[in-house]
């Protein structure tokens, strides 16, 4: 009898397990392309061995989605409130038909992803991301084919909302339990995208910052009802996903491993350098400078097909996109001439000043000599429900003190060509006091 | 507006809040920030969505985060509670850039801070949903827009979606009344 269960081994979490027919998504050539998409773009530029790609981190979030799920589902770990109101759980059919949808969504939900991940994103047309693009996937002829064939069968449009997330599917309404699952995947304190992406990405850096002892957080994650406040005469019973008192020592740690692979890795200036040149390269080489998104278009493009575009341009000067690709193959990349610091943008009354230093010095050495990068510190969690030995809920930014000290990971870069390095360094010495100055903004 | 005077009338808004009373956590600053925006029409620059206790922004979250790390707002915290968030020095500094901004939309700012500076999450969830379900639907039958909120939420009784739903047809009327989408 052919086998019904699969194990493909990986580095994080040893064996993923899969059925037939969820291998028939993996087997399926929009699946298969994200072999060759890396994961971190060109980081691999700056730490050699961040070559994975989309492929393995794209298995691992399913992997995690269904530990999560038979976690928060399992009947000893749910209130009689939690049941009351979420139904799906107490029927078997409905909790097997979810937790399919959740581990197909959780397979796909990067399936749409341009070459070199979200380095070049800003070329798709307007209105477009690579949540758009994973949706049309999804929604494809190809992905239903392979769908219809399932038991249980899951609905596309339930996996494309698990999938991207309400944040990115504006147009769709999520009921609360969608939501729930939702934020299994793409949860900005607990989703398992995060939890997959910081454990691999620090495994393949080397960067051992991004490490969190993910067995204990997902054994101590539960459906809770919200942190209650000082005002309340009556608490609100919509749940979300929060930890046992036991899991807040490890819920703190991937808190921090985030600042820390944010502060390390992704934001690290050489590696946005190298976006920027293979968003200068790119423009000039796609035709009308952005990417298709018809899907049979868009799959023709991977890394692969890129990066040997650009190794021919970096010696034909008449190549497209010649100039960027040189910089990037011969590592002739800009350097850093300004790096803004939080603090220095809170002394500036939280403006960003890359831009405005990138502007004069465009002005003075030329726009093609000039790049600049910056990203707000945006990116924090506020709170979480924890559940005390005692029964009772209470918020974990009130309990932590760790939480509160979490800082806030932010950059803002001016780069120049290498060979102006010098007189840009000296004229900007010279008219620093000038470019820092804070502008009034007009009412 | 742009992102200068968007964080001040945030400042303001937080600042409103809280004299009247308000916890002021993020759930407290979401709908009201959603009643700004939508019941009185100041052109603050967030989306909002149906999500957790009714609508929230995504974007608004992160703007709340952004102005934390700036020291434009700060983090209280009280156990067991969730933590409440405060205007701060700098945050006062930013007001007082924004004189013709905050004056423009001084009284819409206080007519949300007077009908929800007391409220807590529970009633925020079902006033803000309400909202959003009688701006989404053309029905405004009473019973219409409760049966929504609950199809929508189902851990609000029918009851209180039937309340909230007058509640804010009472909102809108004195909006009307007091011609605030005009000013």
């Amino acid at each position: 009898m052919a086998k019904n269960t699969h194990e493909i081994r990986d580095p994080i979490h040893v064996f993923i397990k899969l059925d037939s027919q969820e291998r028939q998504v993996l087997d399926s050539p929009p699946f298969q392309r994200l072999r060759c998409i890396h994961q971190l773009a060109m980081t691999y530029l700056v730490y050699p061995g961040a070559t994975h790609r989309r492929f393995e981190h794209s298995l691992g979030v399913m992997e995690l989605a269904g530990r999560v799920y038979d976690v928060l589902t399992n009947p000893e770990n749910l209130t009689d409130d939690i049941r009351h109101l979420f139904p799906q759980t107490q029927n078997e059919d409905e909790r097997r038909y979810w937790r399919r949808v959740l581990r197909i969504a959780a397979l796909c939900h990067d399936i749409g992803h341009l070459p070199f991940s979200h380095a070049a994103e800003e070329l798709m047309p307007k209105g477009w991301d690579h949540e758009k693009m994973t949706r049309e996937i999804i929604l494809s002829s190809t992905m239903q084919e392979i769908c219809s064939d399932m038991r249980p069968k899951p609905e596309a449009k339930d996996i494309v909302k698990l999938a991207i997330g309400p944040k990115k599917a504006l147009d769709l309404k999520f009921n609360d339990w969608e939501i729930l699952l939702a934020e299994i995947i793409v949860g900005n304190a607990f989703g398992v995208d995060r939890m997959d992406y910081l454990l691999r990405d620090s495994l393949h850096t080397g960067v051992a910052y991004g490490r969190f002892d993910h067995f204990r957080l997902i054994d101590t994650m539960r459906i809770l009802p919200p942190p209650e406040h000082g005002d309340e005469q009556e608490r609100s019973s919509e749940p979300c996903i929060g930890v046992e008192a036991g899991g807040l020592q490890s819920a703190e740690s991937l808190l921090l491993a985030r600042y820390f692979m944010f502060s390390q890795v992704y934001f690290h200036p050489i590696r946005r350098i190298y976006d920027i040149h293979l968003k200068d390269f790119l423009s000039e080489w796609l035709e009308g400078g952005c990417y298709p998104t018809d899907t049979e278009q868009f799959f023709a493009f991977t890394d692969a097909e890129i990066i040997s575009a650009m190794r021919q341009a970096a010696k034909d000067a008449q190549q497209p996109g010649h100039i960027h690709a040189e910089r990037i193959i011969n590592r002739n990349h800009f350097r850093r001439l300004y790096e803004g610091m939080l603090s220095d943008i809170v002394a500036f009354g939280g403006t960003m000043k890359a831009r405005q230093i990138a502007t004069a010095a465009s002005n003075e050495f030329g726009g093609d000599k000039i790049r600049f990068d910056s990203y707000p510190p945006k990116d924090s969690t506020l709170d979480f429900p924890v559940l005390e030995r005692d029964k009772s809920v209470v918020s974990a930014h009130s309990k932590s003190q760790v939480l509160k000290q979490i800082p806030v990971a932010a950059f803002d870069y001016v780069f120049v060509d290498k060979e102006i390095l010098p007189k840009a360094e000296k004229w900007y010495e010279n008219n620093k006091d000038e470019l820092l100055v804070e502008r009034e903004e007009e009412e | 507006m742009n992102e200068g005077q968007n964080r001040a009338v945030l400042v303001a808004l937080i600042k409103s809040l809280r004299s009247k009373g308000s916890w002021c956590g993020e759930t407290h600053i979401q709908k009201a920030a959603f009643f700004l925006k939508t019941l009185t029409g100041v052109p603050i620059d967030f989306d909002f969505i149906l999500y957790k206790h009714g609508p929230f922004s995504f974007d608004l979250r992160d703007e709340l985060s952004v102005m934390r790390a700036y020291g434009l707002l700060a983090l209280e915290a009280n156990y067991p509670y969730g933590p409440r968030i405060l205007d701060t020095y700098m945050g006062k500094s930013l007001r007082a850039r924004y004189p013709k901004t905050l004056g423009k939309y001084e009284r819409q700012i206080t007519f949300i801070a007077d009908r929800l500076g007391n409220k807590g999450v529970v009633d925020l969830e079902r006033l803000a949903t309400a909202y959003y379900v009688t701006l989404d639907n053309s029905d405004r039958h009473v019973d219409t827009r409760a049966k929504e909120i609950v199809k929508l939420k189902p851990h609000i009784e029918y009851e209180s979606a039937q309340k909230a739903v007058k509640d804010v047809d009472v909102f809108i009327e004195q909006i009307r009344e007091e011609k605030l989408l005009e000013a």
